[in-house]
C-alpha cells in the first residue's frame, strides 16, 4: 500500500497535465484473439499512443483493422495480451464508469423511456430522485429531445435514439467518451445534425473523445487528430493533425480538407492496407 | 374499434358454421346420436348439470386447481430459470437434472403423485405445478441466458452494480421469453389439470368427463369438452392482452 502511494506521487506529475483529466496512454498495448482452429488473430499489434485530455481523436480504417478492438481495450471490455493502457496514469483493468460508451448498435434499454434511460446512468450517485430527474431532463434538452422524454426507444427514430444514448453517456460527465461507428446506420442528413450536436455537447463537457469510423469525411469534420489504421495485423499506420477551424462542412470543403482527404484515401488504398 | 368488430364478426360466423355442420351431421342420422349428440341435446345436458349444481362447482374447483398449480409452478419456474441462467453454481447443479425431467409427460406423474400426495388436492397441485414449472423454467432460462451482450456492457459502463444489472436489465430483457413461458404454462395447466382429474378425483371438469363415460353420456362429455375449449381460449386471450401491456416494447 505504502509503496503504491509513493509510486503514485512520483508518477502523477509526469502523466497528468495540470488539472486536466481524460489523458490516455496506450503503451505497447496488444490484443490477440483465438480464432477458429485455435489460430491466433493479432487484432492489435503492440501499439503506442498518447491521447491528450479533452481532445477529439478518430480511428479510421477498413473493417477488421482493429478499430473496435483498440476502443474496447481502452474501455476495459477486452483484456490486453501485452502492454498497458492508462487513464490519467491509472492502468485500465476493467469497465469503468468514468469512461462513457456510445455503442455501434443501439444499446438503449427498450423497456425504459428516453428519460428512464438517462436516469439509469445517474442511479449510482447519491442524489435525490428529483435531482436525478432534473439532470436527466436537462441532458435530453441539451441534445434537442425536449418533449420526447416519455417516449420509448421503439418510438424514436435512429438519430433520436443515438441522441438519447449521447445524453445518457454525457449526463454523468465522463472523462472519456468512446464511440464506435455511432452514426454508421444513419442517413447522410441525420449524420450532419448528429455531428453538430456531438461537437456542441463535447465542447460543453470537454471529455476526451475517441471516435471510430470508416468514413473519411466524418473523421475530418469531427476530430483534432485522426489515426489511420490498417489490418493484418491491426495497427496505426499514420497520425494526422487536423487543424482546420470548426465548424467544418463537407459541402464547403477547404483546400486543406481536400488535401487531407486525398492523403487518407491514398493511404487506405496502399497494398497491405486492404481488408483481409 | 373497427378491427375489434371485424374480429368478433369473424368469430361469430366461424362458430355458427361449426355448429351448423355439427347439427347437420348429428341431426340427419348420418351418425349414431348416442355417440354424437346434437347441439340441443348438449345444451339440455348443460342445463341439467347446472340444475344439479355441479356445472358451476366443477368449474370452480377446476379453475382453483389450475390457478393454484399455475401460481406455484410459474413462480418457481421464473425464479429458478433466472438463477440457472445467470448464476453459474445453479446452472451446474440444476440444469442436467431439469433437462432429464423435461421429457416426462404430466400424465406419467399422476400415479406417483397419488401415492405421494393422496387423491386429495395435493396430487392435483403437484401435477399441475410441475408441468407449468418446466415450461416456465425452460423459457425463462432461454431468455435470461441470451440477454444481448451490449445491454450488459452498457449497464456496467453506466455504473450499475450486479443487483441493478440483474433487476433492471436481465429481468426485463428476458421478460418477452418469460411471458411466452407463462402463456404456454397456462395452456399446459389445463392439460395437466384434466390428466390429474381423470383419475383419482371426485369433482372437477375432468372427473365429470370420466364419470359420464361410465354411463356413455356423450352429451355430458361434450359439455365438458366445450367448457375446456371456452376456458382455454378465454385464458389465452387474457394472456395475450396482459403480455402486450407487460412487454409493450416488443411489438414496437
Ligand atoms: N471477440 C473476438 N474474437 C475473435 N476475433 C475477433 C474478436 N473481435 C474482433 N476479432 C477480430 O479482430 C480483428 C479486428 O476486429 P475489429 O477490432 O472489430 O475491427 P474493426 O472494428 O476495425 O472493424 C478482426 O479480424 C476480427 O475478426
Ligand atoms: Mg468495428
Amino acid at each position: 500500500m505504502m509503496q503504491n502511494a509513493a509510486l503514485k506521487i512520483v508518477e502523477e506529475p509526469q502523466t497528468m497535465t495540470n488539472t486536466e483529466v481524460g489523458r490516455i496512454d496506450v503503451e505497447n498495448a496488444a490484443v490477440t484473439f483465438k480464432g477458429p482452429k485455435g489460430k491466433k488473430i493479432e487484432a492489435l499489434a503492440p501499439t503506442d499512443l498518447v491521447i491528450d485530455p479533452g481532445s477529439f481523436v478518430s480511428l479510421i480504417g477498413p473493417s477488421g483493422c482493429g478499430k473496435s478492438t483498440l476502443l474496447n481495450a481502452v474501455g476495459g471490455f477486452v483484456p490486453l495480451s501485452g502492454g498497458v493502457i492508462k487513464l490519467d496514469g491509472e492502468p485500465v483493468t476493467g469497465i469503468n464508469p468514468d469512461v462513457g460508451v456510445v455503442f455501434q448498435q443501439y444499446a438503449l434499454f427498450p423497456w425504459f423511456t428516453a428519460l428512464g434511460n438517462v436516469m439509469f446512468a445517474l442511479k449510482r450517485f447519491p442524489i435525490s430522485k428529483q435531482e436525478r430527474r432534473d439532470r436527466a431532463m436537462a441532458a435530453l434538452k441539451e441534445v434537442g429531445l425536449e418533449g420526447r422524454e416519455a417516449n420509448y426507444p421503439g418510438q424514436l427514430s435512429g438519430g433520436m435514439r443515438q441522441r438519447v444514448a449521447l445524453a445518457r453517456t454525457f449526463v454523468t460527465s465522463p472523462k472519456v467518451l468512446l464511440m464506435d461507428e455511432p452514426f454508421g446506420a444513419l442517413d447522410a442528413q441525420t449524420r450532419v445534425v448528429m455531428h453538430e450536436i456531438l461537437l456542441r455537447v463535447w465542447e460543453a463537457h470537454k471529455a476526451t473523445v475517441i471516435f471510430v469510423t470508416h468514413d473519411v469525411d466524418e473523421a475530418l469534420i469531427l476530430s483534432d487528430r485522426a489515426h489511420i489504421m490498417s489490418a493484418g495485423p491491426g495497427r496505426i499506420i499514420e497520425t494526422m493533425e487536423i487543424t482546420d477551424e470548426r465548424p467544418r462542412r463537407a459541402h464547403e470543403v477547404t483546400e486543406s480538407f481536400l488535401k487531407n482527404r486525398n492523403h487518407i484515401i491514398g493511404l487506405l488504398r496502399q497494398p497491405g492496407a486492404e481488408d483481409h | 374499434m373497427e378491427t375489434h368488430l371485424k374480429k368478433y364478426g369473424q368469430l361469430a360466423v366461424s362458430l355458427s358454421g361449426v355448429i351448423a355442420v355439427w347439427w347437420i351431421v348429428s341431426g340427419f342420422g348420418l351418425v349414431n346420436q348416442n355417440l354424437f349428440p346434437t347441439p340441443p341435446q348438449v345444451l339440455a345436458a348443460a342445463v341439467e348439470l347446472y340444475r344439479d349444481g355441479v356445472l358451476i362447482s366443477d368449474l370452480q374447483i377446476s379453475l382453483k386447481r389450475a390457478a393454484i398449480g399455475f401460481t406455484i409452478g410459474s413462480t418457481l419456474g421464473v425464479l429458478i430459470g433466472l438463477l440457472t441462467a445467470r448464476v453459474f453454481a445453479f446452472s451446474v447443479a440444476l440444469e442436467p437434472f431439469l433437462t432429464l425431467l423435461r421429457p416426462i409427460p404430466a400424465i406419467a406423474l399422476v400415479p406417483i403423485a397419488i401415492v405421494w400426495f393422496g387423491i386429495g388436492e395435493g396430487s392435483k397441485y403437484f401435477v399441475i405445478s410441475y408441468t407449468v414449472f418446466l415450461a416456465v423454467w425452460l423459457n425463462t432460462h432461454a431468455g435470461a441466458s441470451s440477454v444481448a451482450g451490449t445491454y450488459i456492457r452498457a449497464a456496467r459502463s453506466l455504473g450499475a452494480n450486479r443487483f441493478r444489472e440483474f433487476f433492471e436489465v436481465v429481468v426485463p430483457a428476458a421478460a418477452p421469453h418469460i411471458v411466452v413461458g407463462l402463456r404456454l404454462g397456462a395452456a399446459l395447466a389445463f392439460l395437466s389439470l384434466v390428466a390429474a382429474e381423470l383419475s383419482g378425483a371426485s369433482s372437477g371438469i375432468g372427473f365429470r368427463l370420466q364419470d359420464a363415460r361410465q354411463f356413455i353420456q356423450t352429451d355430458r362429455m361434450f359439455v365438458g369438452l366445450i367448457e375446456l375449449g371456452i376456458l382455454g381460449a378465454l385464458l389465452d386471450s387474457v394472456f395475450v392482452l396482459i403480455s402486450r401491456r407487460l412487454v409493450h416494447w416488443e411489438s414496437a
